[in-house]
């Protein structure tokens, strides 16, 4: 350890203060790093040594929590799981997520991703609701294979990120809410997926997408959230065409 | 709860464009070989070609192919175009899927009158 | 120091260009260019219907330099067309379990793509006999 080299690495940093700036410009700063040196680290080192009022969210450190998603060199990745090794020579450019307003520095605004979260029902809705006493709602393996997948998402919002769609129409429902969607309409034990439908059949719903895929491709978790959009294309097609011959049973 | 929010026709012509783009990606690599290059290079006679197409089946055949290929560019071709942001909406959606309205006609009209025609 | 006002970063006009979605904007030419096939096998069809003449002139015109880039083009666009049409298949249907097990999404592709380059190929040995 001790007698390594000390590598040095520039990264350009786009940064907004909206009590100072009119608008984003980069900012170059020099940091030495140690071959397992993540990004998020190096950010840290500038907030502790160099400039303390650098501004970035991060929790977990270890790709669980979400937080510190980012562009790097123009590709939405995760700060804590995208190495400097692997940028080198340099210089990086680091820029907040795409696609998103800007906070402060590399934090965006969550709020509009929050709400469409919580738009789509994300929980449970079974057929008809038993007492405790009467056990588990049980499911198969292969059953829970169903949906499995599409239950990892961290909400770290790369997949917005790299969606030029949620670009051109920020009212566009998006990847990840709809990651979320397919979790619970996969589900053997919720009875809730006529509603959940109900609330993407429009333009701002799944008709947004173009399948250009690439947010699957930024998904650290492989959630595959293209897939999740697609296939409930596919459904609300069906729904649109087949929707006379399905009996009506909301009040 | 808030009223489910308004449907669009999209669908109508994404059914459109996945039939074209289902036929073309299965037989489209096929049919330009045998059209483009095989044809050209020993063209059967009038007769035979005639023949052919008088056949009621190919003219279904191509009453079904040609104008879903239409159908098919016409939705890239409104995308590509809304996503270059070339124009107004309803005008990108009137050109492309105009043209593949007016293919469509045309297509069925030639069809008619070669199966039905002297 | 807390004043909020968050900066909206305008997306770039020519965004569909950049190096991220050139393969896209790439792959949704190539539709189009089954529509533009569409319209010679049109064209072929009813120099047919209008006569022996209508018919030689179009498969003179099947043998000209600008039909053979035309139709070089037209190949490679089927062909990216096919292959991504069939990358992007497994997207759009539900996760298939067999056995418990999730099929990959290659094992689609490849399956779907084993089927057109046989049907392609029975067009194509179709016409050759």
């Amino acid at each position: 350890m001790a007698d390594r080299d000390r590598l040095t690495i520039e990264l350009w940093i786009l940064r907004y203060r909206p009590a100072q700036d009119e608008e984003p410009h980069f900012v170059s700063y020099t940091v030495t790093y140690t071959e397992e040196m993540s990004v998020l680290e190096a950010l840290q080192s500038i907030k502790d040594e160099q400039d303390g009022s650098l501004s970035f969210r991060w929790s977990c450190r270890m790709a669980i929590c979400g937080s510190c998603g980012m562009m790097i060199d123009g590709t939405p990745k995760l700060a804590c799981s995208t190495f400097l090794r692997d940028l080198a020579p340099g210089p990086v450019k680091i820029a907040p997520l795409e696609n998103f307003p800007i906070e402060r520095d590399l934090v965006v605004t969550v709020a509009d991703f929050v709400k469409k979260i919580e738009s789509i029902y994300p929980f449970i809705m079974p057929k008809e609701t038993k007492p405790v006493e009467a056990g588990e709602y049980l499911q198969t393996p292969a059953q829970m294979a169903a949906y499995e997948p599409f239950s990892d998402c961290i909400n770290c919002m790369l997949c917005y990120a790299a969606c030029p769609q949620f670009g051109a129409n920020p009212d566009f429902i998006g990847p990840g809410a709809m990651a979320l969607l397919q979790r619970y309409n996969g589900d053997s034990r919720d009875a809730g997926s006529r509603e959940r439908l109900d609330l993407i059949h429009g333009e701002d719903g799944v008709w947004s997408c173009t399948a250009v895929g690439l947010c699957s491709e930024a998904c650290p978790k492989l959630v595959d959230p293209a897939n999740a959009v697609n296939q409930n294309k596919t459904n609300s097609a069906f729904d649109f065409f087949l929707r006379g011959l399905r009996k009506e049973n909301h009040s | 709860m808030t009223r489910p929010p308004k449907r669009t026709i999209a669908p109508i012509f994404w059914l459109l464009f996945g039939a074209g783009g289902m036929l073309s990606a299965l037989f489209g690599t096929g049919l330009v070989i045998v059209t483009g290059f095989l044809l050209p290079a020993s063209p059967p006679s009038y007769q035979a070609a005639a023949a052919i197409l008088h056949n009621p089946l190919a003219g279904l055949v191509a009453l079904a192919t040609i104008p879903l290929f239409f159908w098919h560019g016409a939705e890239r071709l409104f995308l590509t175009l809304k996503d270059m942001r070339a124009g107004p909406r309803p005008l990108l959606a009137l050109i492309s899927y105009g043209a593949a309205a007016v293919g469509t006609l045309v297509t069925i009209l030639l069809i008619f009158l070669m199966e039905f025609g002297s | 120091m807390s004043e909020r006002r968050p900066y909206v970063r305008r997306q770039s006009r020519l965004w569909w260009a950049s190096r991220t979605y050139r393969g896209y904007t790439l792959r949704e030419l190539s539709g189009v260019g089954v529509a533009v096939y569409g319209a010679v096998l049109l064209a072929g069809l009813d120099s047919v219907r209008r006569g022996p003449d209508a018919y030689a002139a179009f498969v003179g015109w099947l043998s000209t330099p600008v039909a053979i880039v035309l139709h070089l083009v037209l190949l490679a666009a089927m062909l990216l067309h096919g292959l991504t049409w069939f990358q992007t298949l497994p997207k759009t249907m539900p996760r298939l379990i067999v056995g418990g097990q999730a099929v990959p999404q290659k094992t689609i592709t490849n399956a779907a793509i084993g089927l057109a380059m046989l049907c392609s190929l029975a067009l194509v040995i179709g016409a050759l006999s």
